[in-house]
């Protein structure tokens, strides 16, 4: 295996060269890119990525144009994961053969699948829980915008109670989204992966660590990435990481990792929390939250989330 | 009929970054130094997407590459550890750099496309 590259601050990262490139169609301000420059300038191995459709896929590889410097393949909505244990299960089957070719020698490939909260969470999931039963050395990272952003902002299994989607608009009779928000994290570890985590980009360190410690592990590794959607949460653009950082000090979107389906650890606890308010108030689609009829869903919102974030720190204490 | 090997089918859709072979990874070349291809989205430009433009200062920058590592267009251009500009090819204006920015006044500001960038630099604010 080849060596770790080593990150100790933010200098010594600047000076990795970019193998995601611009001039992607991506919306101005989009997370999704924030998050693949932080994954993919976490390593210099040899990358071989998929995606999944959605925002990432259809904006990278826009007719004539290709965004990525490393092997890259696009099948189906369902099957970025699938796509990617292929061609791991190939790597792996060559190289006990010895017929990889002598450029490979030495290196150690990574793998790693991208895909959106409805490839993740609806579409793909069957084809994302068989690469996982069937332990394939690789990375499924969702990037959950919590909403099918690239067609317009439909409702996901990953949109949480209360958001205004066009799919479940907000109005006189409905406060919008009426389903509770899928607990992915929790679903992948009951697989029993070594490693799966939830990371934002606003957090880059805690973000770079978790994506080494990941390719560090053998097996299959799920990455769960919080992506601010300028478009679909009606934000300005220039707000992503500010956003990002609501979400992550209101403990909205908790940071922490599971090893081995069980082992807990809280990675990063806010040392001044945000009220849920501020979070939901700095966003378009939770605007009518805050209408005299719908206020009570705020007061739920910050008591769903406390008891989330302090189910995670029992757990986090029993290790279990 | 005869089934074409891997190696002779024509490229359909096979987009190719490079347009050689690389003895290296990408990962250790920078940008400059890559043979990028026509069909590589480096090669493309997107700067009229802007409506306002980041301009760098480089008297009041520090260095601490906040705007690099939260750049979504991989437009701002950092080499050895020192920020050196805005790539206005690929910017799509969208302000974080700005956001983002710790000094004060701020090293990257947002001015209207068609002022100078020395324009730009002659009107920057005073320390609040």
């Amino acid at each position: 295996m080849s060596e770790m590259k080593k990150i100790k601050n933010l200098k010594d990262f600047s000076t990795s060269a970019d193998r995601f490139e611009g001039a992607n169609l991506l919306c101005p301000g989009c997370a999704h890119s924030i998050i693949v420059r932080e994954i993919l300038n976490a390593t210099n191995d040899p990358l071989i990525l998929s995606a999944a459709t959605g925002c990432l896929e259809v904006c990278t590889a826009v007719y004539p144009y290709t965004s990525w410097d490393n092997s890259w393949i696009h099948i189906g909505f369902e099957n970025a994961s699938t796509a990617i244990a292929g061609a791991e299960a190939m790597y792996k089957a060559r190289k006990r053969k010895g017929k990889l070719p002598a450029s490979c020698e030495g290196k150690s490939p990574k793998f790693v699948a991208f895909g959106g909260d409805g490839a993740t969470y609806d579409i793909g999931f069957q084809w994302i829980s068989g690469c996982f039963e069937r332990g394939h050395d690789m990375m499924y990272v969702c990037l959950d915008n919590e909403v099918y952003a690239n067609t317009g902002g439909q409702r996901s299994s990953s949109t949480p109670i209360g958001a205004s989607t066009v799919t479940t608009p907000a109005g006189r009779v409905s406060y919008g989204e009426k389903m509770m928000k899928k607990d992915m994290l929790s679903i992948m570890a009951a697989h029993g992966a070594p490693y799966v985590a939830q990371v934002a980009p606003n957090k880059w360190k805690d973000m770079v660590k978790k994506i080494q410690k990941g390719f560090a592990t053998e097996g299959p590794v799920f990455i769960n990435a919080m992506s601010a959607c300028t478009t679909e949460w009606k934000f300005a653009p220039d707000d992503t990481i500010a956003i990002s950082d609501l979400a992550t000090d209101s403990l909205v979107f908790p940071l922490y990792e599971i090893e081995n389906g069980t082992k807990l650890t809280i990675t990063y606890r806010p040392k001044n929390k945000v009220p849920v308010r501020d979070y939901l108030g700095a966003q378009g689609r939770f605007k009518h939250l805050f209408k005299p009829q719908y206020e009570y869903l705020i007061d739920e919102w910050q008591k769903m989330v406390d008891a989330r974030w302090e189910y995670l720190q029992r757990r986090e204490e029993a290790s279990v | 009929m005869k089934y074409l090997g891997w190696d002779e089918l024509i490229p359909g859709a096979i987009l190719f970054s490079f347009s050689e072979e690389m003895e290296k990874d990408a990962s250790e070349i920078l940008p400059e130094d890559r043979p990028y291809a026509e069909t590589n989205s480096h090669e493309a430009y997107v700067g009229d997407w802007r409506v306002l433009k980041p301009v760098y200062n480089r008297d009041l920058c520090i260095d601490c590459q906040f705007c690099w590592i939260y750049c979504p267009d991989v437009s701002i251009i950092s080499r050895d550890k020192k920020m050196i500009g805005v790539d206005y090819d690929h910017c799509k204006g969208c302000g974080i750099c700005v956001e983002v920015c710790p000094t004060n006044p701020k090293s990257l500001l947002m001015f209207e496309e068609r002022i100078d960038n020395d324009d730009a630099l002659a009107q920057w604010p005073e320390k609040e």
